[in-house]
């Protein structure tokens, strides 16, 4: 038998895919330090980054319920932008904390039986109201971990920024029809700069009825940016001691005015 | 070369093929496979079970069934519409020439492994209707002066408009057979089509069952088959496979490969929010002998006549050999 194996694996090491110089090696064997660099991390090259990104912009068009290519487009489109909130993170002391201690928002970390017996008007209560009110379903892009970003630590920022866009609902008082969803984009968009809230700033409203679009651009756009640009950044922002505090408090603390008109019905 | 004989040499290529890529440090990454708890394994001294691939991770023979079976299980609904995207549309033409090569006769009965979603098989039946088609226009042609009554009574009679011909459709995996089953209702297939749940490696069938065994992009899915293919064919009976292959054109290998590793994930993201099942598609198709080492291992399981032909500078083969 081993004389039949070795013609065997000499044929297998003369295989075109194993002689390959290391450049052009499939992407999961390239040595160029871009192993996997935290658990659910795909490590991806510039041309494969594009390609996502244009696909996935396309496809949260055209499927405006792919949550998960918003996020993929965030993911592919951030990196420059990640770097520089998080080094403003860094210089802000509540966020340099959130930075170390990387907490995470999920069904799993969140004591509900707590949040449930603070006060009303607490941040925590009225961030479980809200849950409550929009059907307790945590939007896919929050649940799905961070793939394709390139770095450790700006994965984790993309992370906490997605978890806190619940938080922004609540502080602002949007709820999560399509209306409040751009609103606060946009609040995202001034705040983050991120490519992804920008773009879903201008073609969200792509697929609105006149009468929103209008609402949109006369009242609700000029609000949120004058809020986003008044507010310190949000992801500094430690909400998970601020449980109890006062969600009038906060919104004070943030400078963030109440909304020009209740936006429920609408869209 | 005797069937005991055979089967212990395709297995310790399976291992060979393992024991070559470890020495030429291809690396066990840890993937976390949704739902999967197992990476690939550390090197170590002691005797393992028959290790095979699974893309570019070693795994051992039991784990690469499961892990293959969640791939398909994940990809069934959107693979159709993945391979037109992937291949451009060409895969069509691939299987078409496949029947082609077949050119089944009329009473053939048909054996489709890993036939998932039925693409063999509707070409199968559409072959073997308009081949019977062909024949009866033919047949009213020779016969001169036909009453009306006669022809009439010629359509009329519903005979078998397959002219006996069957296809077995067979794949371990119940959500490709059931988005194959919705495709013939969809396309009205009833006739002839048969669904089979059941493994390549153990086929639910007697000896010597069928006249054609075949097995479209399916082979380097499974570990070994020759057996059971030589085993439920008749003899005379004959082997095709079509199935991803090594390319003979350099400047087309490159372009090639960089299509396969940068675009198809990518596709398969946008299109299906799966990226892992096809890298592990593109990773399968190159560990997959080549061309001549295939129909070498062909002809081991005892199979006469074997040959192949490449398409598309051999992104694809074909394979055939006989049971004689």
């Amino acid at each position: 038998m081993a004389t039949l194996l070795r013609p065997v694996l000499r044929r297998l090491c003369g295989l075109p895919g194993l002689q390959r110089p290391a450049a052009e090696m499939p992407l999961r064997a390239r040595s160029d330090g871009a192993g996997p660099l935290y658990s659910h991390h795909l490590p991806t090259s510039p041309l494969q980054k594009g390609l996502l990104a244009a696909g996935s912009a396309a496809m949260a068009l055209y499927n405006p319920y792919r949550h998960d290519m918003v996020a993929v487009l965030g993911e592919t489109t951030g990196h420059r932008t990640l770097k520089v909130l998080r080094d403003q993170m860094r210089r802000d002391p509540e966020g340099a904390q959130i930075l170390q201690e990387r907490p995470r928002i999920s069904t799993s970390t969140l004591d509900l039986g707590k949040l449930q017996s603070l006060p009303e008007g607490s941040l925590g209560r009225e961030y479980l109201r809200f849950l409550d009110v929009n059907g307790h379903c945590f939007p896919y892009d929050t649940r799905a971990p961070t793939r394709f970003v390139d770095d450790e630590e700006l994965a984790y920022v993309i992370q906490r920024y997605r978890e806190v866009h619940d938080m922004l609902h609540t502080l602002l008082g949007m709820p999560t029809n399509i209306l409040g969803e751009i609103v606060v984009k946009w609040f995202e968009a001034v705040q983050t700069g991120l490519p992804m809230c920008i773009l879903g700033a201008f073609f969200g409203p792509i697929r609105l009825g006149a009468q929103s679009l209008q609402v949109l651009v006369s009242e609700l756009i000029p609000w949120a940016v004058q809020n986003g640009r008044r507010a310190p950044c949000v992801l500094n922002l430690y909400y998970e001691r601020r449980w109890e505090q006062s969600l009038r408090a906060l919104r004070e603390e943030l400078g963030i005015t109440a909304p020009p008109m209740h936006v429920q019905g609408l869209a | 070369m005797a069937a005991p004989g055979s089967c212990a040499l395709w297995s310790y290529c399976g291992r060979g093929w393992s024991r070559a890529m470890r020495g030429c440090q291809l690396l066990g990454l840890r993937s976390s496979w949704p739902g999967d708890l197992l990476s690939a394994r550390l090197l170590s001294q002691e005797k393992r079970a028959a290790e095979t691939h699974f893309g570019f991770e070693t795994v051992s023979e039991e784990e690469k069934g499961g892990k293959v079976y969640q791939v398909f299980e994940s990809v069934a609904k959107k693979y159709d519409v993945m391979n037109d995207m992937m291949s451009l549309g060409i895969h069509r033409v691939w299987k078409d020439l496949l029947l082609w090569k077949m050119h089944p006769l009329p009473g053939t009965q048909l054996l489709d492994v890993a036939g998932g979603t039925g693409d063999i098989a509707f070409r199968f039946l559409n072959y073997v209707q308009s081949q019977h088609q062909r024949k009866q226009k033919r047949q009213l042609r020779a016969q001169q002066n036909l009453s009306w009554e006669e022809i009439a009574k010629e359509y009329q009679n519903e005979e078998d408009s397959l002219g006996g011909s069957r296809v077995v459709v067979c794949d371990i995996n119940k959500e490709m057979l059931k988005v194959g089953k919705q495709k013939a209702l969809a396309q009205g297939y009833r006739a002839g089509l048969a669904w089979v749940l059941g493994d390549a490696e153990e086929l639910p069938f007697d000896d010597d069952k069928f006249d054609i065994y075949t097995i479209a992009f399916g082979i380097r899915n499974v570990t070994h088959i020759d057996q059971e293919a030589h085993r439920v064919l008749k003899p005379g009976g004959r082997f095709l496979c079509l199935e991803f292959s090594q390319v003979n054109n350099p400047l087309i290998s490159r372009l090639y490969d960089l299509y396969s590793f940068q675009v198809i994930p990518v596709l398969g993201e946008v299109i299906a929010g799966d990226w892992k099942s096809y890298q592990y598609l593109v990773e399968s198709i190159r560990r997959f002998p080549s061309q001549e080492e295939f129909k070498d291992m062909i002809e081991d399981a005892g199979f006469h006549k074997v040959t192949y032909e490449s398409l598309t500078s051999g992104i694809v083969a074909i394979h055939s050999g006989f049971k004689l």
